[in-house]
C-alpha cells in the first residue's frame, strides 16, 4: 500500500494527464486556446505601435493644413506662416460643424480689429478653434500654438528693440525643460497601456477553456459523480484539473511571449520602443506565473459553484474586465510607485511588466513582495477551490 | 456484504424540507442479487448515494464488508463498484481509455488494467467498440462502458442505479446474464429499478421502497406470502399502496 501523499500525487498526475489528453483531442478548442493569443497579441501591439508612431511622425512633419477665417486682416502673419510649412486654406462655411464633424482639426480666426490693434502695438486678437477631446487633433493644435507663440515673441522683441529696450527686459523668466524619462520609458509610453493588459489576460484566462470544461462541463455531462465515487481524494482530483489548465495557460503564455519577441525583431519600431531581450522575456514569465495560478484557481472556484456550464461561462465577462481596472485607474489617477502596489493583484502585474519593458531595475524587495503576494493569493484560491469540491451538492448533477 | 441501518436524509429547499430517505434499513448478502424496487422519487438514488459515500446520511449507518463507511470512506469506495444514476463517459476518449482512467484512479498498474479490461470487454460483449471514441456511442454502448469502468478494480460489491434505463431488450438480457455472472463469482450485487418485472426476473431478494421508507422486503415468495397476493405485481402495488411505477 502506498502512502497517502504519494497516492494523492498519483491521482493528481492521472487526472492532469487525462484532462490534457482530452483537450489535445479537441483540436478547435485547443487552437483557440493556444493559438489565438500568440497570434493576436503581437499583431495588435506591433501594429498599434507602428501605426501610432508613423501617424505622429507624419502629423508633425507634413505641411500643416490650416483654414483661416479673416486672412485679409493679417497679411504679414499669413506670409510668415506660409514660410513655416503651413498651407493656408479657405475656411469652411460652418466652422463649428466642421470641427464637430472632424472635417478640420484646427481653425484659426483673425479678428476684424486685428489690424487696428496691431498698428497701435496693442495685443491683437487671434482665436484657435479646436476640440480638446479629440486625440488626433492634439498634434496640429500644438504645432499652431507653438508657431503663433514664436511669431508673437519675435514681433514683440523687434518692437522693444525699435524703442531702444532690450527684449530681455520683457522676459522675466526663462523656462527650460529637462525631461529625465529614460529613452526606453519615453518610447514605451504608448504601449504601456496595452501591453500589460494583453499579457495579464492571456495569463489570467489562458486556462479558462480547459478548466471550465473540466469542472462545470464535467458536471453537466454527468461524469463527475462516477469520478467522485472513485477512491481518489477530491483535493487531488481538483488539483489535477488545475494543474492541467495551468500547463495549458503557461504554454499559451510562452507562445505569446515568443511571438512577441519574434514580432519585435521584425518590426522597425517596437524593438526600439521596448526591452525585449530574452532576459526581459524570462522576467515577464516569472511575473505572469502567479497570474496563471490566480486565474485558474479563481475560475475553478467559480465554476465549481456554478449550476451549469452557461452560468460558469458568464463569469468570463467580468473576469475579462478585471485586468483592465488598474490601467483605467492609472489613467484617471496616476500614482507614484509604492511598495503596497506590488501586493495588489493586477496593479502589481501592471507595474512589474512596465518596469521590465522600460528596462527599469526591480529590487529584490519588490520581487519578494510581488511573488509572495501573488503565490499567496493563488494558494488561498486553490484551497477555496478544493474546499468547494468537498461539498456534497457538487457531485449531484441535475 | 452491505448493511444499511436506519438511514435518514432530508434536503432543505427554499420553502420546505424534503425527507428523501426516512429510515431505510436492509441487508445485501454476498452471492446474491438484491433489488431495490420503488416508484420514481421513492428515495432509491439517494439511498444508494449514501451507500457509496457521495452523501452523508443525517443519521444511520452504512457497513460495507462490516466496516462503517463513515469511518473510512476511501476503503469503502475501493470495496464498491458503482454505476451511478449519472453515467457520462468522456467522449473524446475511447472506451478503453475511459476504463483505464478509472483503473489508474484506483491505483492499478497498466498490466492489471489491460487484463481486467479484456475480461470485462468479453463479459459485456464490448470488443467491437472498445477502441472507438465514445462520442456517438449508443445508450447501450455507453452504459456498458460505464459498467466496465465501475468494475475495473474488481470490487466485491457492485451497486448499479437503474442499469437498464434506456436499454433495448437484447442489451437488457445481456446485462442480466452479466449480473448473474457477478453473483456466480460470489459478489454482492445491489441494483435499483422502478420496473417490477425486471426485479422479479433477476433478484434473489427484493427490497421495496416507497416515500423514503422500506415498505416490504424478502424473496419473491416471501413478498407474495406477506401481502397475500398470488401475483407479484399485485404484491408490489399493495406494498407501495398505489399503482405508480408500474407503467414506466
Amino acid at each position: 500500500m502506498k502512502s497517502a501523499p504519494l497516492k494523492s500525487i498519483g491521482a493528481m498526475w492521472t487526472v492532469m494527464r487525462k484532462e490534457l489528453r482530452d483537450i489535445f483531442r479537441d483540436r478547435r478548442t485547443l487552437i483557440l486556446a493556444l493559438g489565438l493569443s500568440p497570434l493576436l497579441t503581437p499583431i495588435l501591439i506591433i501594429g498599434l505601435g507602428t501605426l501610432g508612431e508613423s501617424r505622429a511622425r507624419s502629423q508633425s512633419e507634413k505641411p500643416l493644413e490650416l483654414p483661416v477665417v479673416g486672412r485679409e486682416h493679417a497679411p504679414n502673419l499669413m506670409a510668415w506662416l506660409e514660410g513655416q510649412n503651413v498651407v493656408l486654406k479657405a475656411p469652411p462655411k460652418n466652422i463649428n460643424a466642421a470641427i464637430a464633424n472632424q472635417e478640420e482639426d484646427v481653425i484659426l480666426r483673425v479678428g476684424p480689429d486685428f489690424p487696428t490693434q496691431w498698428r497701435k502695438s496693442l495685443p491683437a486678437p487671434l482665436e484657435i478653434i479646436h476640440d480638446s477631446t479629440r486625440q488626433d487633433a492634439q498634434i496640429p493644435v500644438q504645432r499652431l500654438q507653438t508657431l503663433l507663440a514664436g511669431y508673437g515673441g519675435q514681433t514683440g522683441s523687434l518692437r522693444l528693440l525699435a524703442r531702444g529696450i532690450s527684449p530681455g527686459t520683457a522676459t522675466a523668466i526663462q523656462i527650460r525643460q529637462t525631461d529625465l524619462a529614460t529613452p526606453e520609458a519615453q518610447r514605451g509610453k504608448m504601449l504601456s497601456f496595452i501591453l500589460p493588459y494583453f499579457l495579464i489576460i492571456s495569463a489570467f484566462l489562458g486556462g479558462a477553456s480547459l478548466i471550465l470544461d473540466a469542472t462545470a462541463g464535467e458536471r453537466e455531462r454527468q461524469s463527475l459523480e462516477p469520478l467522485l465515487a472513485t477512491p481518489a481524494p477530491r483535493g487531488a482530483i481538483v488539483s489535477g484539473k488545475i494543474a492541467a489548465a495551468c500547463t495549458l495557460a503557461l504554454v499559451s503564455l510562452l507562445l505569446t511571449l515568443l511571438a512577441f519577441k519574434l514580432g519585435a525583431l521584425l518590426s522597425p519600431t517596437v524593438g526600439r520602443q521596448m526591452e525585449v531581450s530574452f532576459m526581459a522575456i524570462a522576467r515577464l514569465v516569472l511575473i505572469l506565473v502567479p497570474m496563471v495560478f490566480i486565474g485558474t484557481t479563481l475560475l475553478t472556484y467559480l465554476a465549481a459553484s456554478a449550476k451549469s456550464m452557461k452560468e460558469a461561462q458568464s463569469h468570463m465577462t467580468w473576469l475579462m474586465l478585471l485586468p483592465m481596472l488598474p490601467t483605467i485607474v492609472l489613467i484617471v489617477n496616476p500614482v507614484k510607485t509604492q511598495m503596497w502596489q506590488f501586493a495588489v493583484p493586477f496593479l502589481a502585474q501592471n507595474q512589474m511588466i512596465l518596469k521590465v519593458v522600460r528596462g527599469e531595475v526591480i529590487t529584490a524587495q519588490q520581487w519578494a513582495i510581488y511573488l509572495g503576494a501573488g503565490f499567496g493569493l493563488a494558494a488561498i484560491l486553490w484551497f477555496a477551490a478544493t474546499r468547494r469540491y468537498q461539498q456534497e451538492q457538487l457531485a449531484i448533477s441535475g | 456484504m452491505i448493511q444499511l441501518q436506519d438511514l435518514h436524509k432530508s434536503f432543505t429547499t427554499k420553502k420546505t424540507v424534503v425527507k428523501a430517505v426516512d429510515g431505510v434499513s436492509f441487508e445485501a448478502r454476498d452471492g446474491e442479487i438484491t433489488g431495490l424496487l420503488g416508484p420514481n422519487g421513492a428515495g432509491k438514488t439517494t439511498t444508494l448515494r449514501m451507500l457509496y459515500t457521495l452523501m452523508k446520511p443525517d443519521s444511520g449507518k452504512v457497513l460495507v464488508d462490516g466496516v462503517d463507511v463513515a469511518d473510512d470512506p476511501e476503503s469503502a469506495r475501493r470495496a464498491l463498484g458503482v454505476l451511478p444514476d449519472a453515467r457520462g463517459v468522456y467522449k473524446r476518449l475511447t472506451a478503453r481509455e475511459n476504463i483505464a482512467y478509472f483503473g489508474e484512479l484506483h491505483g492499478l498498474d497498466a498490466a492489471t488494467i489491460a487484463q481486467r479490461t479484456e475480461r470485462l470487454a468479453q463479459a459485456l460483449n464490448m470488443q467491437d467498440f472498445l477502441d472507438r471514441r465514445t462520442e456517438g456511442f449508443s445508450q447501450g454502448q455507453r452504459t456498458k462502458t460505464a459498467i466496465a469502468r465501475a468494475l475495473v478494480h474488481d470490487p466485491r460489491n457492485v451497486i448499479l442505479d437503474e442499469p437498464t434505463n434506456g436499454l433495448d431488450v437484447m442489451t437488457t438480457r445481456g446485462l442480466r446474464e452479466f449480473l448473474k455472472q457477478l453473483r456466480g463469482e460470489g459478489r454482492c450485487v445491489v441494483f435499483s429499478s422502478h420496473i417490477m418485472q425486471e426485479v422479479a426476473a433477476l433478484c434473489d431478494r427484493i427490497v421495496i421502497v416507497a416515500r423514503g421508507q422500506v415498505v416490504a422486503a424478502g424473496t419473491a415468495d416471501e413478498l407474495r406470502a406477506l401481502t397475500g397476493e398470488e401475483n407479484l405485481e399485485d404484491a408490489f402495488v399493495k406494498a407501495i399502496g398505489s399503482e405508480e411505477g408500474l407503467h414506466a
